[in-house]
C-alpha cells in the first residue's frame, strides 16, 4: 500500500505493508532513531510522537492511519521554537539521566507546553503520566517542564504558535 | 559542587544519541532466543513451524558451542545455552537469525518443544522455607560471646520476605556481533556496564575460533541498574556465536516480554531475625540473623549479592553479641542478579522493620529506639571493621529534625483516633560500603590512561560506562577542576576493550568513588610531574612533548585488609550513609497507601555535580519507595509478570514529593553514591504503615491486595479474642 504523510513538516510518501507499525517506519525506512521502543504495547511512551498535532504511542499506530496525516517526532520538534526551549529547560537541571525515555518526554511535553503551558504541576503530572522514566525519579521532569512554561511567555509571539 | 550541564543531555533529547538498537551494519541478520517454556524438564523435540525456509535460518545450540559452554561468572555453573536438559523457565536453548526481524519472531513464537517434565520449584517461599534447597558456599560472620541471653532481656522472633525486582530499564538488552574472519575478531557492540565482562563472555564460548573479542558500548545505554552487570556476557557470547556462523553481523534486541521473564532479578529473601533486648537499658544485647536469598537456577554471581547482604544485615546498630549466616538457595526460576543496592536492600527491608517492631513492643519512639542503639564512634561492625565517624547518626538527627518526625507522630496519632483513613510516618536508615567488597579493588587492580593532545585536549579512557548516572560527566569534572582546565578541552573515550584500559567494571558504586577519585589524584600527579600552573600554557610552549600518554593504577588503601575466610576485618574503606522519613495517607476504603512525603538525607561526602548527584538520588529513592509499595513481579497462582502491562512502575501520577539532602559534602573524597539511594528507602513504607495502622506486615509490596487480607486476619484475631 502507498501511503502520503507529512513528516516533520516534509511530504513523505511510502509503499509499505498497512499493518506495519508506525514505530517500525519511522525507524526503519526514514532513519529516525530518535523515537525509540521499550515496551511495544503502548505502556511507557519512549515512542511517543504528534498524530495531527495529539501525542499517540507510535507502537500501536498501523501505517494505514497516518495516511494523509502529520506526524511529528522528536526530531522535528527538537528544531521547533518550543522544542528547543524545552530542550534548554531539560538540560539546565541535569533532568536526562539514561535518556531513552527522554525524546518520548519532549513529545509529550511539547503538546502540553504548546496548547496549555500553564505552570502547573497536578497538570503537568497528568499530561506525562503515559510517559515511564526509570531513571530520574520524574522531579527533575517536572521542574524542567515548570520552566519551560515560565519562559514561554517571554518568547516571541510567532514562536509560541 | 559546580552544576557543569552533562554532556550527553542534548543529542538524548534531539534523538541523535544512539543507543543499541540505533546502529546497523551492512548486511546485518537479526537473531533472537529460544528459550524453555518448562520449569524443569529433558528437551525431547523442538518443533519448528511449516511453512518457513529454513535455509534462511542460522541456528545455533549447546553443540555449536567451539569454546566452553559455560559463561564466566563468580561461580561458573550456568551454560549459555541449555543441553538436554533444562532447569528453568527461560534458559536459552538456541539462538536463531534471520534477515527479516519479523518474520524471525513469528517463527519463534509458532516453534514448540516437547519436554519430559521433571519437578521444579517456582515459588519463593517454597524455594526459601526448605533448608534442602540452601547451595553453594555458606558465609557467617560471627561475632558471639558465648554468654547465654539474660532471662530478663526481651526475646523477639520474626521472618521477613523480600520480593523479586525488576530492574525495568527503559532499553531492552541488545547486542550486535560483528565477526571479522579476517583478523580473526569478533567485534562487538554492547549495551552493557561491563565491557570487560563481555569480552570474557565472548572469548569463553568462541574459544580458539577467534583472536580476540573487541567490545564496545553503544553510545547511550538506556539505563541498567546492576541488569547489565552480567546477562550481557551470555548475550554476547550467542549473538557472536550466531555471527560467526551465519558470516553477517547479527543484532539481538529482546522483546520486552522476553527481557522481564528470562533476564536476572533482584534476589527474593528470607530473613529470619532473632533479638534479645534489655528492657532496662532498651539495647538490643544479641542478635542472630539467618539471611537467604533465592539465587534461581544457578549461583552466577549470587554469591557476591550474598556476601554484600550479610555485610549489611545487621544495619546501622551496635549490638554487642552477633552471628550472621548466609546462604543461597536453588529454584527452578532464572538467576538472580545484580540489582542496585546488590543484597543490602533486602537486608535493611528486615532489620528496619524488626526495629520497628521491638520499639512498637517495648512501647518507644522508633527514633528514639534508634537512637540508643545506632552505630557509636568507636563502636565496630560484627565482622570487627571500627566505627569511626558518627554520619549515621547525623543523617537521622537531620532527617528527623526536617521532617518534623516527632510534632506528626504526635499529631496523626490525634488524628487516627476520629479517621477511619489513617495518617503514618515511618523512618529507615541504610549505608552502602563503596567499591568491590573486602581485597577486590586490590585484585581488580583498575588501571587508567589519559593522553594529552597538542593542542591540549585531554582524552580520558576508562571502560567504566555511562548508562544514564552522568559518570562521564562527573568523571571528566573530576579530572579537569582538579587542574583547572577547561571543560570544552576534555573528552572522555566510549569504552572499547582495545582502546580503554581495564578500569574495571560500572558497579558496586565504585565508578566515582574508585575511579573518579583515582583520576583527580591522576590530575595532581601529572600537574606534579609535568610541574605546570596551566596545562594550556604548558603544552603551548613544549609542543615537542605531545601528544603523550600517562597511565595510573588504583592503590588500595593498607588499612583495607579483610579475610575473606572468616569474614573477619575490614570490608569497606568507606561507607555512605543514609536515613529516610516517609509520610503515608492510608485509604481505608481502597486498601491503598498514598505516599505524601518523603524525605532523604545521605552523607555520600563530597558532591562533585549537585545537579546530577541529587537527580540520581531521587531517581534510587523512587526504586526503593516502589519496591517496597507496588512493584509485584511474582505472585502465587500467577506466575512471574510478562511486561510493562503487569508489572507495575511507578508512574508521574505515584509519587510523593522526594526530598532529598546530601550532608559532610565537604568532605574531600567523594564516596559510592549509585546504590545508596535503593537501599534504605523501601521499610519506611512499611514502617509507616505500621504507624497508622497498628498493623505488622513482614512483606513486600504492600499493594492493596495484601494490606487486605493482613486486615481481614487482624479482624479474625480480634474477633476470636472476643469471644474467648
Ligand atoms: S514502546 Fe510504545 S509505548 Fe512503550
Ligand atoms: S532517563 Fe532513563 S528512563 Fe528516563
Amino acid at each position: 500500500m502507498i501511503i502520503k504523510f507529512i513528516l516533520n513538516k516534509k511530504e513523505v510518501s511510502i509503499d509499505v505493508d498497512p499493518m506495519k507499525r508506525l514505530l517500525d517506519i519511522l525507524r526503519e525506512d526514514f532513519g529516525l532513531t530518535g523515537t525509540k521502543e521499550s515496551c511495544g504495547e503502548g505502556e511507557c511512551g519512549a515512542c511517543t510522537v504528534l498524530l495531527d498535532g495529539k501525542s499517540v504511542t507510535s507502537c500501536l499506530v498501523n501505517a494505514v492511519h497516518i495516511d494523509g496525516k502529520e506526524v511529528m517526532t522528536s526530531e522535528g520538534i527538537a528544531k521547533e521554537p518550543i522544542g528547543k526551549l524545552l530542550i534548554d529547560c531539560f538540560d539546565e537541571p541535569n533532568a536526562v539521566q539514561c535518556g531513552f525515555c527522554f525524546p518520548g518526554f519532549l513529545v509529550t511535553s511539547y503538546h502540553y507546553v504548546k496548547t496549555d503551558g500553564e505552570k502547573n504541576l497536578d497538570k503537568i503530572k497528568k499530561s506525562l503520566s503515559g510517559n515511564i522514566c526509570r531513571c530520574t525519579g520524574y522531579q527533575k521532569i517536572f521542574e524542567s517542564v515548570m520552566l519551560a512554561c515560565e519562559r514561554k511567555p517571554l518568547m516571541n509571539a510567532n514562536e509560541r504558535e | 559542587m559546580k552544576s557543569i550541564r552533562k554532556i550527553d543531555a542534548i543529542p538524548k533529547l534531539n534523538g541523535s544519541w544512539k543507543f543499541l538498537d540505533d546502529y546497523s551494519y551492512k548486511g546485518m541478520i537479526h537473531g533472537q532466543l529460544l528459550y524453555s517454556t518448562c520449569h524443569h524438564g529433558i528437551i525431547k523435540q523442538i518443533h519448528f513451524p511449516d511453512g518457513y525456509d529454513l535455509s534462511e535460518f542460522t541456528m545455533v545450540s549447546a553443540a555449536d558451542i567451539p569454546g566452553e559452554n559455560i559463561v564466566p561468572e563468580p561461580v561458573c555453573d550456568q551454560p549459555y545455552m541449555a543441553d538436554k536438559e533444562v532447569f528453568h523457565f527461560g534458559q536459552v536453548i538456541m539462538g536463531i537469525a534471520h534477515p527479516n526481524r519479523k518474520l524471525l519472531r513469528e517463527f519463534i513464537s509458532n516453534t514448540s518443544i516437547e519436554y519430559e517434565e521433571l519437578p521444579a520449584i517456582t515459588d519463593i517461599k517454597e524455594c526459601l522455607d526448605n533448608e534442602k534447597n540452601a547451595f553453594g558456599r555458606e558465609l557467617t560472620i560471627d561475632h558471639r560471646t558465648g554468654k547465654k541471653p539474660d532471662p530478663n532481656w526481651v526475646h523477639h522472633h520474626k521472618i521477613y520476605y523480600t520480593p523479586h525486582q525488576e530492574q525495568a530499564y527503559l532499553e531492552p538488552q541488545g547486542m550486535i556481533a560483528v565477526w571479522q574472519p579476517k583478523d580473526k575478531i569478533m567485534f562487538v557492540r554492547a549495551t552493557c556496564q561491563c565491557p570487560f565482562f563481555v569480552k570474557e563472555g565472548v572469548e569463553a564460548i568462541m574459544g580458539d575460533t577467534i583472536k580476540e573479542a573487541v567490545i564496545e558500548t553503544s553510545e547511550g545505554i538506556g539505563g541498567a541498574f546492576g541488569g547489565k552487570e552480567d546477562f550481557p556476557n551470555l548475550l554476547a557470547g550467542i549473538t557472536s556465536l550466531l555471527s560467526y556462523k551465519s558470516g553477517k553481523p547479527v543484532k539481538i534486541v529482546l522483546d520486552r516480554s522476553d527481557d522481564i521473564q528470562i533476564t536476572t532479578k533482584r534476589h527474593p529473601a528470607r530473613i529470619e531475625i532473632e533479638t534479645w533486648t534489655d528492657p532496662k537499658t532498651k539495647k538490643i544485647m544479641k542478635i542472630d540473623i539467618d539471611y537467604r536469598l533465592d539465587a534461581g537456577a544457578y549461583q552466577t554471581l549470587s554469591p557476591v549479592v550474598l556476601a554484600r547482604g550479610v555485610l549489611h544485615a545487621i544495619s546501622g546498630y551496635s549490638i554487642p553479641d552477633a552471628f550472621i549466616r548466609g546462604r543461597l538457595f536453588h529454584s527452578n526460576t532464572p538467576s538472580n542478579g545484580a540489582f542496585r543496592g546488590f543484597g543490602a536492600p533486602q537486608a535493611f527491608a528486615a532489620m528496619e522493620a524488626h526495629i520497628d517492631n521491638i520499639a512498637s513492643d517495648l512501647k518507644m519512639n522508633p527514633y528514639k529506639f534508634r537512637k540508643i542503639n545506632l552505630f557509636k564512634i568507636g563502636d565496630e561492625f560484627p565482622t570487627t571493621q571500627p566505627i569511626l565517624e558518627d554520619h549515621l547518626s547525623n543523617c537521622l538527627e537531620r532527617v528527623i529534625d526536617k521532617s518534623n518526625y516527632s510534632k506528626k507522630l504526635k499529631e496523626f496519632k490525634e488524628w487516627n483516633k476520629t479517621h477511619k483513613d489513617k495518617k503514618g510516618i515511618g523512618i529507615s536508615i541504610g549505608y552502602h560500603g563503596g567499591g568491590y567488597t573486602g581485597n577486590g579493588e586490590k585484585v581488580l587492580n583498575s588501571e587508567v590512561k589519559v593522553v594529552i593532545e597538542k593542542d591540549a585536549i585531554v582524552k580520558i579512557y576508562v571502560s567504566n560506562t555511562d548508562m544514564g548516572q552522568g559518570a562521564h560527566t562527573t568523571l571528566a569534572q573530576m579530572f579537569f577542576e582538579a587542574i583547572d582546565h577547561p571543560r570544552e578541552k576534555c573528552r572522555i573515550q566510549l569504552p572499547n576493550t582495545s582502546k580503554t584500559p581495564n578500569s574495571g567494571p560500572t558497579v558496586a558504586s565504585r565508578t566515582i568513588y574508585i575511579i573518579g577519585n583515582l583520576l583527580r589524584k591522576f590530575a595532581f600527579k601529572i600537574k606534579d610531574e609535568l610541574g605546570f600552573e596551566n596545562l594550556e600554557g604548558y603544552v603551548a610552549s613544549n609542543q615537542n612533548e605531545f601528544p603523550r600518554e600517562f597511565r595510573m593504577n588504583f592503590v588500595q588503601d593498607p588499612s583495607v585488609v579483610f579475610d575473606d575466610e572468616n569474614y573477619v576485618g575490614v570490608a569497606y574503606k568507606d561507607y555512605s550513609w543514609a536515613a529516610c522519613v516517609t509520610e503515608i495517607y492510608y485509604h481505608a476504603d481502597t486498601y491503598q497507601i498514598e505516599l505524601t512525603k518523603s524525605w532523604s538525607v545521605m552523607d555520600i561526602g563530597k558532591v562533585v555535580n549537585q545537579k546530577i548527584a541529587t537527580g540520581q538520588a531521587e531517581g534510587g529513592v523512587l526504586q526503593g519507595l516502589a519496591y517496597g509499595l507496588c512493584e509485584f513481579f511474582y505472585k502465587p497462582g500467577y506466575g512471574r509478570m510478562h511486561g510493562f502491562t503487569d508489572y507495575a512502575l511507578p508512574t508521574t501520577m505515584d509519587l510523593p514529593e522526594i526530598d532529598v539532602e546530601f550532608i559532610h559534602n565537604d568532605s574531600p573524597i567523594a564516596k559510592g553514591l549509585g546504590e545508596i539511594p535503593m537501599d534504605f528507602p523501601a521499610p519506611s513504607v512499611r514502617n509507616a504503615f505500621h504507624n497508622a495502622t497498628g498493623i505488622f506486615i513482614n512483606e513486600y509490596p504492600l499493594v492493596p491486595e495484601r494490606i487486605y487480607s493482613y486486615m481481614q486476619r487482624a479482624t479474625d484475631r480480634h474477633r476470636q479474642t472476643q469471644t474467648v
